[in-house]
């Protein structure tokens, strides 16, 4: 009797996981290119990782890892923060291909196979792109919420890594007198800044020292102009009037502070543990929301770059921060309204449809290129996302 | 041709270890007429594990990683209550063999039959669904025609399989050692050992089910020694399918296996140290 029940709960603990935990296996070949892109290959040997493809729609992957070295090889499907293990494939002896299977929601990953089966292996980054038939990953609003969390944390870090980098050569150029090309990456770098513009900006001790126009700057009560317009002004002086241009060792001084308050913000962003920025799913709602209000007050209005004109650069950066952050909570917000995920989704488009009608090779044309009618045409497709987009916090918090 | 046959060798010896001193403790006590119970449990734990192996790689649906992981860690965790229950039932059963009361074997190894088949199948079912995947994926092998390419051969089959040849000779060769071995000091030695085993059972469980995100810790590591003991070399790998011994332990694993191995091991000598058997069976 005993023994009998031993038998039947070692066989209940075997089985219940097993139905509970099936998934489908991708099917390979076939002439359905949906299922196709789900449906990747791994090369790895000694030295290498190559994988078929960099991203894959959402919903269950399969990666046939095959082992082209001499010695066992690993491969894992890690979480954006490197350390959780989505998925991994274990024992690949050389010359055999061994198929591991994962539902992977949207977000980022990253790939790493394991010649050995020691070390950090080799790593890449792997993409999962949102796909409308994505259903079948069904997950509790906490993961949801976890997850936005997550990705959003990453968005931010890589977004502020990029702008340190783009930053450290802008201000190279800048100190180098290397003028036409600093005039080119100024937007190009600002880009970073503006996505995120809304983390940048609740450090109040550097965004006045970074982001000031030279309109915010009280000059009477003896307030220093500094950070990205004022470089700016320099670099584009023709509209101002009688401008006397800094001298060299003046553009090293505004050059280093510059470069030293992004430094510093990147470390703040980048900071892990107890000194680790968190991002409620609120504060990611409400990001969103503020990013499209910084569109509304002066990209729109054409006075953040008065000198470059190149608003629409910041325009754009503002509305991916802006569209990234729904898209951290649209998952949550499906499950609490269906409606105004729907209507956020399609004014998001009908916005970006507008902007892209403004390019200009891989930028945008000047904000001195357009007319009323352009900016009027744009404020219209900006209150028409910015109406429902004000009901998002509400939404995803309820 | 070497690195596949390490792995067949690993994942053989942590079944052999097990089935070997289950049979030589049968012969030894002259129970052979259980014997077919324990080859039982081995055949189904194979045909369920190939099963299994082929259904997840060629049928519709597959496992999901969490899945394999959980299942893989529950399995060792009970395969370690199995373990532990039969080295005191071995140690009991011993007792009364010493004190030459064979009804009480008589009763001890009736309720042990079924038990013996469930530890037989388990032993060889923990890493069965682990070592089907992998003879699966080597017939497959070579088909590859983008990114991982590899010219069809027999090679990984072949290496795997002479790793469990060899074994399930290792195995032969633990019984025969332990069947010259005289009753006390088989008792004695095998319980220790096995109590070691099932350690590294239980912290291979811990380790699967913190891969699955069941468990938390998986990157507080303990120690790594995976510098000193490669995990694909000869060393690392007889470390690994005897002990279950992994060169990089994270801190959740190493205390499983200390909680286990202290006072299952302390019992296990306490109980053993008063075992006087007045009859010593010889070697036949």
């Amino acid at each position: 009797m005993r023994i009998k029940t031993l038998l039947a709960s070692a066989a209940a603990l075997a089985v219940v996981p097993m139905l509970s935990a099936c998934t489908e296996n991708a099917s390979s070949g076939g002439g359905d290119a949906k299922a196709d892109a789900r449906a990747l290959t791994v090369g790895s040997s000694a030295d290498a990782c190559e994988l078929s493809a960099t991203e894959a729609p959402a919903g269950t992957l399969s990666f046939d890892v095959t082992n082209t070295g001499s010695d066992v090889t690993e491969f894992y499907l890690l979480g954006s923060d490197g350390l959780r293990i989505v998925g991994e494939v274990e024992n690949i002896g050389p010359n055999l291909t061994k198929k591991l299977t994962v539902n992977a929601p949207e977000g980022d990953y990253f790939t790493a196979c394991k010649p050995g089966m020691v070390g950090e292996g080799i790593r890449a980054a792997f993409k999962v792109t949102h796909s409308e038939d994505e259903q079948a990953v069904s997950a509790s609003d906490q993961e949801l919420i976890d997850q936005a969390q997550t990705n959003y944390r990453a968005y931010v870090q890589d977004q502020s890594a990029q702008l340190l980098v783009k930053t450290k050569e802008f201000v190279q150029l800048y100190e180098g007198g290397k003028d036409d090309e600093a005039r080119a990456l100024y937007p190009v770098a600002r880009e970073h800044w503006e996505r995120i513009e809304t983390v940048a900006e609740s450090f109040g001790d550097l965004d006045p020292l970074t982001d000031a126009r030279e309109a915010d700057v009280d000059f009477a009560a003896g307030e220093k102009w500094t950070g990205w317009h004022r470089i700016e002004k320099d670099l584009w002086p023709q509209d101002a009037k009688g401008y006397t241009a800094l001298t060299s060792a003046e553009r090293t001084t505004y050059g280093d502070d510059l470069l030293a308050n992004v430094t510093e913000l990147d470390g703040r962003i980048q900071a892990t543990g107890s000194d680790a920025l968190t991002y409620p799913i609120d504060a990611i709602a409400n990001g969103s929301i503020g990013l499209l209000e910084e569109v509304a007050n002066g990209k729109i209005t054409g006075e953040e770059e008065a000198w470059s004109h190149t608003d629409l650069w910041d325009f754009q950066a503002n509305v991916d921060g802006a569209r990234v952050a729904y898209e951290g909570v649209q998952g949550l917000l499906e499950g609490k309204d269906p409606e105004l995920a729907k209507e956020l989704t399609a004014k998001f488009a009908a916005l970006q449809s507008v902007l892209d009608q403004y390019r200009d090779g891989d930028g945008f044309v000047l904000y001195t290129d357009l007319t009323p009618a352009d900016t009027k045409k744009m404020t219209d497709a900006v209150n028409a996302l910015s109406e429902p987009l004000s009901k998002l916090t509400a939404a995803v918090t309820s | 041709m070497l690195a596949n046959f390490l792995i067949g060798l690993r994942e053989g010896l942590e079944a052999a270890l097990v089935v070997s001193i289950l049979v030589a403790y049968l012969v030894k006590s002259e129970r052979r007429e259980l014997l077919p119970r324990i080859w039982a449990g081995v055949g189904i734990a194979v045909a369920v594990a190939l099963a299994f192996g082929a259904a997840l790689t060629f049928g519709p649906r597959g496992l999901t990683f969490e899945a394999q992981e959980a299942i893989g860690g529950t399995l060792s965790i009970v395969a370690v209550a199995f373990v532990t229950w039969m080295i005191f039932w071995m140690s009991t059963a011993a007792r009364g063999l010493g004190t030459e009361l064979r009804g009480q074997i008589d009763r001890a190894a009736e309720g042990g039959r079924w038990s013996l088949v469930v530890v037989a199948m388990l032993a060889v079912g923990r890493e069965g669904l682990e070592t089907a995947l992998f003879l699966w994926a080597a017939t497959q092998a070579g088909t590859r025609d983008t990114v991982g390419t590899v010219t069809p051969t027999w090679e990984p089959l072949v290496g795997a399989l002479l790793g469990i040849l060899v074994a399930v000779a290792l195995g032969y060769l633990i019984y025969r050692g332990a069947i010259r071995l005289n009753l006390t000091v088989f008792f004695t030695w095998t319980g220790a050992f096995l109590i070691l085993v099932a350690g590294g059972v239980l912290a291979y469980g811990i380790h699967d089910l913190q891969e699955a995100g069941i468990l938390p810790g998986l990157h507080t590591l303990a120690f790594d020694v995976s510098d000193a003991i490669p995990p694909s070399s000869w060393y690392g790998t007889l470390l690994k399918g005897v002990f279950n011994f992994s060169p990089a332990t994270t801190w959740l694993e190493a205390a499983a296996w200390l909680l286990y191995v202290v006072p299952v091991g302390g019992l296990f000598l306490f109980r053993t140290r008063f075992v006087r058997p007045t009859r010593q069976l010889q070697e036949h």
